[in-house]
Protein backbone atom coordinates (compact mmCIF):
# COMPACT_ATOMS: atom_id res chain seq x y z
CA UNK A 1 0.00 0.00 0.00
CA UNK A 2 1.30 3.44 -0.87
CA UNK A 3 1.77 5.78 2.10
CA UNK A 4 3.34 8.74 0.35
CA UNK A 5 2.77 9.63 -3.27
CA UNK A 6 4.42 12.65 -4.85
CA UNK A 7 3.59 13.60 -8.44
CA UNK A 8 5.09 16.35 -10.58
CA UNK A 9 6.48 18.38 -7.69
CA UNK A 10 8.15 21.71 -8.50
CA UNK A 11 9.60 23.82 -5.68
CA UNK A 12 10.99 27.34 -5.68
CA UNK A 13 13.13 29.70 -3.62
CA UNK A 14 12.03 33.02 -5.06
CA UNK A 15 12.90 32.87 -8.77
CA UNK A 16 15.15 29.87 -8.32
CA UNK A 17 13.60 26.51 -9.06
CA UNK A 18 15.00 23.79 -6.78
CA UNK A 19 12.86 20.78 -7.75
CA UNK A 20 11.64 19.80 -11.21
CA UNK A 21 8.68 17.50 -11.85
CA UNK A 22 9.67 15.19 -9.03
CA UNK A 23 7.74 11.95 -8.69
CA UNK A 24 8.32 9.54 -5.82
CA UNK A 25 6.49 6.90 -3.79
CA UNK A 26 6.99 5.39 -0.37
CA UNK A 27 5.10 2.24 0.55
CA UNK A 28 3.74 1.40 3.97
CA UNK A 29 6.54 -0.03 6.11
CA UNK A 30 9.12 0.68 3.42
CA UNK A 31 12.50 2.37 3.85
CA UNK A 32 13.50 4.58 0.96
CA UNK A 33 16.90 6.19 0.54
CA UNK A 34 17.22 9.52 -1.20
CA UNK A 35 20.79 10.14 -2.30
CA UNK A 36 22.48 12.90 -4.23
CA UNK A 37 25.26 15.46 -4.10
CA UNK A 38 25.11 18.75 -2.22
CA UNK A 39 22.47 21.02 -3.68
CA UNK A 40 20.61 18.21 -5.44
CA UNK A 41 17.37 19.21 -3.70
CA UNK A 42 17.14 16.45 -1.06
CA UNK A 43 16.57 18.76 1.89
CA UNK A 44 14.23 20.94 -0.18
CA UNK A 45 12.20 17.86 -0.98
CA UNK A 46 11.83 16.94 2.69
CA UNK A 47 10.89 20.52 3.57
CA UNK A 48 8.18 20.39 0.89
CA UNK A 49 6.77 17.23 2.44
CA UNK A 50 6.48 18.69 5.95
CA UNK A 51 5.11 22.00 4.70
CA UNK A 52 8.06 24.30 5.42
CA UNK A 53 8.29 25.33 1.76
CA UNK A 54 5.10 26.95 0.54
CA UNK A 55 6.29 27.95 -2.89
CA UNK A 56 5.60 24.70 -4.69
CA UNK A 57 3.21 23.03 -7.09
CA UNK A 58 2.32 19.44 -7.80
CA UNK A 59 0.62 16.71 -5.86
CA UNK A 60 1.65 15.32 -2.46
CA UNK A 61 -0.64 12.64 -1.11
CA UNK A 62 -0.01 11.24 2.35
CA UNK A 63 -2.21 8.37 3.51
CA UNK A 64 -4.81 9.47 0.97
CA UNK A 65 -4.92 13.18 1.99
CA UNK A 66 -3.60 15.84 -0.37
CA UNK A 67 -1.18 17.82 1.79
CA UNK A 68 0.43 20.01 -0.88
CA UNK A 69 -1.15 23.16 0.55
CA UNK A 70 -1.57 22.07 4.19
CA UNK A 71 0.38 24.19 6.71
CA UNK A 72 3.29 22.53 8.52
CA UNK A 73 1.60 22.49 11.93
CA UNK A 74 -1.33 20.50 10.50
CA UNK A 75 0.86 18.08 8.56
CA UNK A 76 2.70 17.24 11.80
CA UNK A 77 -0.58 16.00 13.26
CA UNK A 78 -1.10 13.59 10.35
CA UNK A 79 1.96 11.54 11.31
CA UNK A 80 4.77 12.93 9.19
CA UNK A 81 7.86 13.65 11.26
CA UNK A 82 11.18 15.18 10.28
CA UNK A 83 14.60 14.76 11.85
CA UNK A 84 16.03 17.97 10.41
CA UNK A 85 19.51 18.47 9.01
CA UNK A 86 21.74 19.85 11.75
CA UNK A 87 19.31 18.39 14.33
CA UNK A 88 17.80 21.80 15.24
CA UNK A 89 17.09 20.88 18.85
CA UNK A 90 15.74 23.51 21.24
CA UNK A 91 18.77 24.65 23.26
CA UNK A 92 16.61 26.44 25.88
CA UNK A 93 14.92 23.14 26.73
CA UNK A 94 16.34 20.07 28.45
CA UNK A 95 16.67 16.77 26.60
CA UNK A 96 13.44 15.52 28.14
CA UNK A 97 11.61 18.77 27.34
CA UNK A 98 12.78 18.40 23.73
CA UNK A 99 11.17 14.95 23.68
CA UNK A 100 7.99 16.43 25.22
CA UNK A 101 7.79 18.87 22.31
CA UNK A 102 7.67 15.87 19.98
CA UNK A 103 4.80 14.41 21.99
CA UNK A 104 2.65 17.58 21.73
CA UNK A 105 0.54 16.03 18.97
CA UNK A 106 -0.61 13.29 21.35
CA UNK A 107 -0.66 10.73 18.56
CA UNK A 108 -1.03 7.33 20.22
CA UNK A 109 1.43 4.54 19.51
CA UNK A 110 4.38 2.50 20.68
CA UNK A 111 6.78 5.43 21.21
CA UNK A 112 6.83 6.92 24.69
CA UNK A 113 9.57 8.26 26.98
CA UNK A 114 10.24 4.68 28.09
CA UNK A 115 10.58 3.18 24.63
CA UNK A 116 12.68 6.09 23.37
CA UNK A 117 14.98 5.81 26.40
CA UNK A 118 15.16 2.06 25.77
CA UNK A 119 16.23 2.73 22.19
CA UNK A 120 18.87 5.28 23.28
CA UNK A 121 19.68 4.53 26.95
CA UNK A 122 22.21 7.37 27.20
CA UNK A 123 19.36 9.88 26.84
CA UNK A 124 17.78 8.74 30.09
CA UNK A 125 20.99 9.67 31.91
CA UNK A 126 21.16 13.02 30.14
CA UNK A 127 17.47 13.87 30.27
CA UNK A 128 17.87 16.90 32.56
CA UNK A 129 20.76 18.40 30.58
CA UNK A 130 20.76 20.98 27.85
CA UNK A 131 21.16 19.39 24.42
CA UNK A 132 24.15 21.70 23.86
CA UNK A 133 26.10 19.72 26.47
CA UNK A 134 25.66 16.47 24.51
CA UNK A 135 27.95 15.00 21.86
CA UNK A 136 26.91 15.23 18.21
CA UNK A 137 25.75 11.62 18.14
CA UNK A 138 23.71 12.04 21.31
CA UNK A 139 22.12 15.16 19.87
CA UNK A 140 21.09 13.11 16.83
CA UNK A 141 19.51 10.60 19.17
CA UNK A 142 17.50 13.40 20.80
CA UNK A 143 16.40 14.63 17.37
CA UNK A 144 15.32 11.12 16.34
CA UNK A 145 13.65 10.57 19.71
CA UNK A 146 11.80 13.88 19.42
CA UNK A 147 10.51 12.87 15.98
CA UNK A 148 9.50 9.40 17.22
CA UNK A 149 7.55 10.79 20.19
CA UNK A 150 4.79 11.83 17.77
CA UNK A 151 4.49 8.20 16.65
CA UNK A 152 4.91 9.02 12.96
CA UNK A 153 3.68 6.87 10.10
CA UNK A 154 6.57 8.25 8.08
CA UNK A 155 9.91 9.31 9.58
CA UNK A 156 12.06 11.61 7.44
CA UNK A 157 15.77 11.69 8.35
CA UNK A 158 17.93 14.39 6.83
CA UNK A 159 21.67 13.64 6.74
CA UNK A 160 21.79 12.00 10.12
CA UNK A 161 25.29 10.61 9.62
CA UNK A 162 26.80 13.99 8.80
CA UNK A 163 29.80 14.74 10.99
CA UNK A 164 29.46 11.64 13.18
CA UNK A 165 32.04 8.99 14.05
CA UNK A 166 31.52 5.70 12.17
CA UNK A 167 30.72 3.83 15.38
CA UNK A 168 27.99 6.29 16.30
CA UNK A 169 26.58 6.06 12.77
CA UNK A 170 26.40 2.26 13.15
CA UNK A 171 24.50 2.68 16.39
CA UNK A 172 21.99 5.10 14.88
CA UNK A 173 21.47 2.96 11.80
CA UNK A 174 20.96 -0.06 14.04
CA UNK A 175 18.05 1.79 15.67
CA UNK A 176 16.20 1.89 12.34
CA UNK A 177 15.42 -1.81 12.61
CA UNK A 178 13.53 -1.11 15.85
CA UNK A 179 11.76 1.90 14.33
CA UNK A 180 10.65 -0.16 11.32
CA UNK A 181 9.49 -2.94 13.59
CA UNK A 182 6.98 -0.49 15.07
CA UNK A 183 5.51 -0.09 11.60
CA UNK A 184 6.89 3.28 10.51
CA UNK A 185 8.09 3.96 7.00
CA UNK A 186 11.39 5.80 6.69
CA UNK A 187 12.89 8.17 4.15
CA UNK A 188 16.65 8.47 4.57
CA UNK A 189 18.45 11.36 2.99
CA UNK A 190 22.16 10.68 2.66
CA UNK A 191 25.26 11.68 0.80
CA UNK A 192 26.84 8.35 1.72
CA UNK A 193 25.32 6.17 -1.00
CA UNK A 194 26.56 2.80 0.27
CA UNK A 195 25.34 3.37 3.79
CA UNK A 196 21.92 4.52 2.58
CA UNK A 197 21.50 1.70 0.06
CA UNK A 198 22.46 -0.83 2.73
CA UNK A 199 19.64 0.32 5.01
CA UNK A 200 16.94 0.89 2.39
CA UNK A 201 14.56 -1.16 0.29
CA UNK A 202 14.62 1.25 -2.61
CA UNK A 203 16.84 4.13 -3.69
CA UNK A 204 16.12 7.39 -5.48
CA UNK A 205 18.98 9.51 -6.77
CA UNK A 206 18.53 13.26 -7.24
CA UNK A 207 20.63 15.54 -9.39
CA UNK A 208 19.98 19.27 -9.73
CA UNK A 209 16.38 18.89 -8.59
CA UNK A 210 15.47 15.93 -10.81
CA UNK A 211 15.19 12.20 -10.18
CA UNK A 212 17.99 10.64 -12.20
CA UNK A 213 17.69 7.07 -10.98
CA UNK A 214 15.33 4.90 -9.00
CA UNK A 215 15.24 1.24 -8.21
CA UNK A 216 15.56 -1.55 -5.73
CA UNK A 217 18.51 -1.09 -3.36
CA UNK A 218 19.69 -4.64 -4.01
CA UNK A 219 20.00 -4.72 -7.77
CA UNK A 220 21.71 -1.34 -7.93
CA UNK A 221 24.61 -1.04 -10.37
CA UNK A 222 27.38 1.22 -9.06
CA UNK A 223 28.08 2.50 -12.58
CA UNK A 224 24.49 3.59 -13.10
CA UNK A 225 24.37 5.13 -9.66
CA UNK A 226 27.61 7.00 -10.17
CA UNK A 227 26.26 8.42 -13.44
CA UNK A 228 23.00 9.43 -11.78
CA UNK A 229 24.84 10.97 -8.84
CA UNK A 230 27.41 13.02 -10.74
CA UNK A 231 25.52 13.44 -14.02
CA UNK A 232 28.42 12.23 -16.16
CA UNK B 1 19.85 56.12 58.51
CA UNK B 2 18.30 58.45 55.95
CA UNK B 3 20.53 56.83 53.30
CA UNK B 4 19.41 53.34 54.18
CA UNK B 5 15.86 54.56 53.80
CA UNK B 6 16.63 56.09 50.43
CA UNK B 7 18.21 52.87 49.21
CA UNK B 8 15.26 50.81 50.42
CA UNK B 9 12.88 53.21 48.69
CA UNK B 10 15.02 52.88 45.57
CA UNK B 11 14.66 49.10 45.67
CA UNK B 12 10.90 49.42 46.11
CA UNK B 13 10.65 51.89 43.24
CA UNK B 14 13.01 49.80 41.11
CA UNK B 15 10.76 46.77 41.29
CA UNK B 16 8.25 48.86 39.39
CA UNK B 17 10.90 49.78 36.81
CA UNK B 18 11.60 46.08 36.45
CA UNK B 19 7.92 45.54 35.73
CA UNK B 20 8.09 48.27 33.04
CA UNK B 21 10.82 46.30 31.30
CA UNK B 22 9.69 42.72 31.73
CA UNK B 23 6.92 42.91 29.14
CA UNK B 24 9.42 44.25 26.64
CA UNK B 25 11.91 41.55 27.66
CA UNK B 26 9.27 38.90 27.01
CA UNK B 27 8.58 40.23 23.50
CA UNK B 28 12.28 40.54 22.68
CA UNK B 29 13.00 37.12 24.14
CA UNK B 30 10.28 35.16 22.35
CA UNK B 31 9.70 37.09 19.11
CA UNK B 32 13.10 38.77 18.61
CA UNK B 33 11.39 42.05 17.77
CA UNK B 34 11.16 45.36 19.60
CA UNK B 35 7.84 46.98 20.44
CA UNK B 36 8.47 50.73 20.29
CA UNK B 37 4.88 51.43 21.33
CA UNK B 38 5.39 49.67 24.69
CA UNK B 39 5.51 53.03 26.52
CA UNK B 40 2.25 54.20 24.97
CA UNK B 41 0.49 51.05 26.16
CA UNK B 42 1.83 51.72 29.66
CA UNK B 43 0.34 55.23 29.53
CA UNK B 44 -2.91 54.00 27.98
CA UNK B 45 -3.36 51.66 30.95
CA UNK B 46 -2.85 54.65 33.27
CA UNK B 47 -5.48 56.69 31.39
CA UNK B 48 -7.85 53.76 31.61
CA UNK B 49 -7.29 53.86 35.37
CA UNK B 50 -8.13 57.59 35.36
CA UNK B 51 -11.35 56.93 33.43
CA UNK B 52 -12.37 54.16 35.81
CA UNK B 53 -11.61 56.42 38.77
CA UNK B 54 -13.96 58.99 37.23
CA UNK B 55 -16.70 56.40 36.77
CA UNK B 56 -16.46 54.77 40.20
CA UNK B 57 -14.61 57.21 42.49
CA UNK B 58 -15.31 55.17 45.62
CA UNK B 59 -13.28 52.17 44.42
CA UNK B 60 -9.54 52.05 45.21
CA UNK B 61 -7.37 52.34 42.05
CA UNK B 62 -5.50 49.13 42.86
CA UNK B 63 -8.78 47.29 42.25
CA UNK B 64 -8.84 48.67 38.70
CA UNK B 65 -5.84 46.46 37.97
CA UNK B 66 -8.15 43.47 37.52
CA UNK B 67 -10.28 44.75 34.61
CA UNK B 68 -7.34 46.66 33.08
CA UNK B 69 -5.08 43.59 33.02
CA UNK B 70 -7.82 41.54 31.36
CA UNK B 71 -8.51 44.22 28.74
CA UNK B 72 -4.79 44.59 27.98
CA UNK B 73 -4.29 40.86 27.61
CA UNK B 74 -7.10 40.84 25.06
CA UNK B 75 -5.75 43.96 23.37
CA UNK B 76 -2.28 42.41 23.02
CA UNK B 77 -3.71 39.16 21.69
CA UNK B 78 -5.86 40.88 19.06
CA UNK B 79 -3.16 43.38 17.99
CA UNK B 80 -0.68 40.57 17.50
CA UNK B 81 -3.21 38.48 15.57
CA UNK B 82 -4.41 41.21 13.18
CA UNK B 83 -1.31 43.42 12.92
CA UNK B 84 2.03 42.36 14.40
CA UNK B 85 2.04 38.77 13.09
CA UNK B 86 2.22 40.19 9.58
CA UNK B 87 5.70 41.55 10.26
CA UNK B 88 7.18 39.33 12.99
CA UNK B 89 8.38 36.66 10.58
CA UNK B 90 10.23 39.12 8.37
CA UNK B 91 13.97 38.82 8.50
CA UNK B 92 14.63 42.55 8.78
CA UNK B 93 13.84 44.05 12.18
CA UNK B 94 13.02 47.50 10.79
CA UNK B 95 9.53 46.45 9.74
CA UNK B 96 8.60 45.84 13.38
CA UNK B 97 10.27 49.04 14.58
CA UNK B 98 8.53 51.16 11.94
CA UNK B 99 5.13 49.60 12.51
CA UNK B 100 5.24 49.95 16.30
CA UNK B 101 6.74 53.44 16.05
CA UNK B 102 3.83 54.47 13.84
CA UNK B 103 1.40 52.90 16.25
CA UNK B 104 3.06 54.82 19.12
CA UNK B 105 2.61 58.15 17.31
CA UNK B 106 -1.04 57.41 16.58
CA UNK B 107 -1.74 56.26 20.13
CA UNK B 108 0.01 59.29 21.68
CA UNK B 109 -2.10 61.70 19.64
CA UNK B 110 -5.34 59.84 20.20
CA UNK B 111 -4.68 59.93 23.97
CA UNK B 112 -3.87 63.65 23.73
CA UNK B 113 -7.15 64.18 21.88
CA UNK B 114 -9.13 62.17 24.39
CA UNK B 115 -7.55 63.24 27.68
CA UNK B 116 -5.91 66.60 26.99
CA UNK B 117 -2.39 67.70 27.87
CA UNK B 118 -2.79 68.23 31.64
CA UNK B 119 -0.74 65.99 33.94
CA UNK B 120 -2.84 63.32 35.61
CA UNK B 121 -2.34 60.99 38.54
CA UNK B 122 -4.25 58.20 40.20
CA UNK B 123 -4.82 58.93 43.88
CA UNK B 124 -4.45 56.05 46.29
CA UNK B 125 -6.19 57.77 49.21
CA UNK B 126 -4.88 57.16 52.72
CA UNK B 127 -2.85 54.18 51.52
CA UNK B 128 -0.55 56.59 49.67
CA UNK B 129 0.82 58.01 52.92
CA UNK B 130 0.59 54.96 55.18
CA UNK B 131 3.92 53.60 56.36
CA UNK B 132 5.35 51.01 58.70
CA UNK B 133 8.23 51.47 61.13
CA UNK B 134 10.86 48.75 60.76
CA UNK B 135 14.06 49.07 62.87
CA UNK B 136 13.48 52.78 63.11
CA UNK B 137 13.04 53.12 59.35
CA UNK B 138 9.85 54.47 57.85
CA UNK B 139 8.81 52.37 54.85
CA UNK B 140 5.76 53.24 52.75
CA UNK B 141 3.12 50.51 52.60
CA UNK B 142 2.11 51.30 49.02
CA UNK B 143 5.66 50.97 47.59
CA UNK B 144 6.01 47.78 49.61
CA UNK B 145 2.78 46.45 48.08
CA UNK B 146 4.00 47.42 44.62
CA UNK B 147 7.31 45.61 45.03
CA UNK B 148 5.42 42.60 46.37
CA UNK B 149 3.12 42.59 43.35
CA UNK B 150 6.06 42.97 40.94
CA UNK B 151 7.85 40.07 42.61
CA UNK B 152 4.77 37.86 42.48
CA UNK B 153 4.36 38.62 38.78
CA UNK B 154 8.05 37.89 38.09
CA UNK B 155 7.90 34.59 39.95
CA UNK B 156 4.63 33.65 38.23
CA UNK B 157 6.10 34.40 34.81
CA UNK B 158 9.20 32.40 35.63
CA UNK B 159 7.08 29.42 36.79
CA UNK B 160 4.95 29.59 33.66
CA UNK B 161 8.08 29.59 31.50
CA UNK B 162 9.90 26.78 33.25
CA UNK B 163 7.16 24.51 34.57
CA UNK B 164 4.21 24.57 32.19
CA UNK B 165 3.49 23.10 28.80
CA UNK B 166 2.85 26.54 27.36
CA UNK B 167 6.10 27.85 28.84
CA UNK B 168 7.95 25.04 27.09
CA UNK B 169 6.24 25.93 23.83
CA UNK B 170 7.20 29.61 24.32
CA UNK B 171 10.87 28.78 24.89
CA UNK B 172 10.94 26.36 21.96
CA UNK B 173 9.28 28.94 19.68
CA UNK B 174 11.89 31.50 20.77
CA UNK B 175 14.61 29.00 19.84
CA UNK B 176 13.24 28.18 16.40
CA UNK B 177 9.89 29.24 15.01
CA UNK B 178 10.07 26.84 12.06
CA UNK B 179 10.95 23.70 13.97
CA UNK B 180 8.04 24.06 16.43
CA UNK B 181 5.72 23.90 13.44
CA UNK B 182 6.99 20.37 12.86
CA UNK B 183 5.60 19.55 16.31
CA UNK B 184 2.17 20.92 15.44
CA UNK B 185 2.63 24.34 17.05
CA UNK B 186 1.42 27.44 15.21
CA UNK B 187 3.96 30.15 16.18
CA UNK B 188 1.46 32.93 15.40
CA UNK B 189 -0.85 31.69 18.17
CA UNK B 190 2.07 31.53 20.61
CA UNK B 191 2.96 35.12 19.70
CA UNK B 192 -0.65 36.23 20.30
CA UNK B 193 -0.53 34.97 23.87
CA UNK B 194 2.98 36.36 24.45
CA UNK B 195 1.88 39.83 23.32
CA UNK B 196 -1.20 39.51 25.53
CA UNK B 197 1.00 38.67 28.54
CA UNK B 198 3.47 41.47 27.71
CA UNK B 199 0.77 44.13 27.51
CA UNK B 200 -0.94 42.79 30.65
CA UNK B 201 2.37 43.22 32.53
CA UNK B 202 2.84 46.68 30.97
CA UNK B 203 -0.64 47.69 32.12
CA UNK B 204 0.12 46.74 35.73
CA UNK B 205 3.28 48.85 35.59
CA UNK B 206 1.33 51.71 33.99
CA UNK B 207 -1.36 51.82 36.68
CA UNK B 208 1.13 51.51 39.56
CA UNK B 209 3.39 54.22 38.14
CA UNK B 210 0.38 56.50 37.70
CA UNK B 211 -0.25 56.18 41.43
CA UNK B 212 3.37 57.13 42.21
CA UNK B 213 3.90 59.97 39.76
CA UNK B 214 1.94 62.13 37.34
CA UNK B 215 1.80 61.45 33.64
CA UNK B 216 0.58 62.95 30.36
CA UNK B 217 -0.04 61.57 26.90
CA UNK B 218 3.65 62.24 26.19
CA UNK B 219 4.96 60.20 29.13
CA UNK B 220 5.13 57.04 27.01
CA UNK B 221 8.52 58.04 25.61
CA UNK B 222 10.05 58.25 29.10
CA UNK B 223 8.43 54.98 30.11
CA UNK B 224 9.79 53.30 26.98
CA UNK B 225 13.25 54.69 27.67
CA UNK B 226 13.24 53.25 31.19
CA UNK B 227 11.84 49.95 29.87
CA UNK B 228 14.64 49.77 27.29
CA UNK B 229 17.29 50.60 29.87
CA UNK B 230 15.94 47.94 32.20
CA UNK B 231 15.96 45.31 29.46
CA UNK B 232 19.39 46.19 28.06
CA UNK B 233 21.01 46.68 31.47
CA UNK B 234 19.69 43.33 32.66
CA UNK B 235 20.54 41.43 29.49
CA UNK B 236 18.26 41.19 26.44
CA UNK B 237 15.41 38.78 27.04
CA UNK B 238 16.41 37.90 30.63
CA UNK B 239 13.60 38.35 33.16
CA UNK B 240 15.64 38.27 36.34
CA UNK B 241 18.05 40.61 34.57
CA UNK B 242 15.12 42.98 33.99
CA UNK B 243 14.18 42.88 37.67
CA UNK B 244 17.79 43.46 38.73
CA UNK B 245 18.26 46.24 36.14
CA UNK B 246 15.05 47.91 37.32
CA UNK B 247 16.10 47.83 40.97
CA UNK B 248 19.56 49.23 40.18
CA UNK B 249 18.04 52.07 38.16
CA UNK B 250 15.54 52.79 40.94
CA UNK B 251 18.20 52.93 43.66
CA UNK B 252 20.56 55.09 41.62
CA UNK B 253 17.76 57.46 40.65
CA UNK B 254 16.60 58.04 44.24
CA UNK B 255 20.13 58.30 45.63
CA UNK B 256 20.96 60.71 42.81
CA UNK B 257 17.91 62.82 43.62
CA UNK B 258 18.97 62.96 47.24
CA UNK B 259 22.42 64.24 46.32
CA UNK B 260 21.22 66.56 43.62
CA UNK B 261 17.49 67.36 43.79
CA UNK B 262 17.45 68.85 40.28
CA UNK B 263 18.94 65.78 38.64
CA UNK B 264 15.69 63.96 37.80
CA UNK B 265 16.47 60.58 36.25
CA UNK B 266 19.94 61.78 35.09
CA UNK B 267 21.93 59.42 37.33
CA UNK B 268 19.82 56.44 36.30
CA UNK B 269 20.60 57.20 32.67
CA UNK B 270 24.29 57.61 33.53
CA UNK B 271 24.24 54.23 35.25
CA UNK B 272 22.75 52.74 32.11
CA UNK B 273 25.47 54.37 30.00
CA UNK B 274 28.25 53.03 32.21
CA UNK B 275 26.56 49.62 32.43
CA UNK B 276 26.42 49.28 28.66
CA UNK B 277 30.07 50.34 28.36
CA UNK B 278 31.23 47.81 30.94
CA UNK B 279 28.86 44.93 30.16
CA UNK B 280 27.39 45.35 26.66
CA UNK B 281 25.48 42.07 26.99
CA UNK B 282 23.83 43.13 30.22
CA UNK B 283 24.22 41.96 33.80
CA UNK B 284 22.69 38.54 33.23
CA UNK B 285 23.13 38.35 29.46
CA UNK B 286 25.42 35.83 27.80
CA UNK B 287 29.06 36.87 27.60
CA UNK B 288 30.47 36.85 24.11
Amino acid sequence: MTLLEVRGLDAFYGDFQALFDLTLEVGSGETVALVGANGAGKTTFLKCLVGLIESKRGEIRFGGDDIATTPAERIAQLGLSLVPEGRLLFPSLTVEENLMMGALNRRPGAWTFDTVYELFPILRERRRQSPNSLSGGQQHMVAIGRALMSNPKLLLCDEISLGLAPMVIEQIYASFARIRAQGASIVLVEQDVKRAAGAADRVYCLLKGRVTLQGSARGLSLDDLSRAYFGA
Amino acid sequence: MIWVETIINGVLFGGLYGLLGVGLALIVGVMRVVNVSHGEFIVLAAFMGVSLAGLVPSVHPLVFLVPIVLVFFGLGYVLQAVLFNKIVSRPDPFAAILLTFGLAVVMRNVMLEGYGADPRTLTAGTLAHASVQILGLSIGILPLLMLGLSTVLFVALQLILTRTRFGRIMRATADNRDVVRLMGVNPARVYNVVMGLALALASVAGVLLAIRSSFTAYTGVERLLIAFEVVVLGGLGSFWGAMLGGILLGVVQLVGLKLDPNAGPLYAHLLFFVGVLLRPNGLLGART
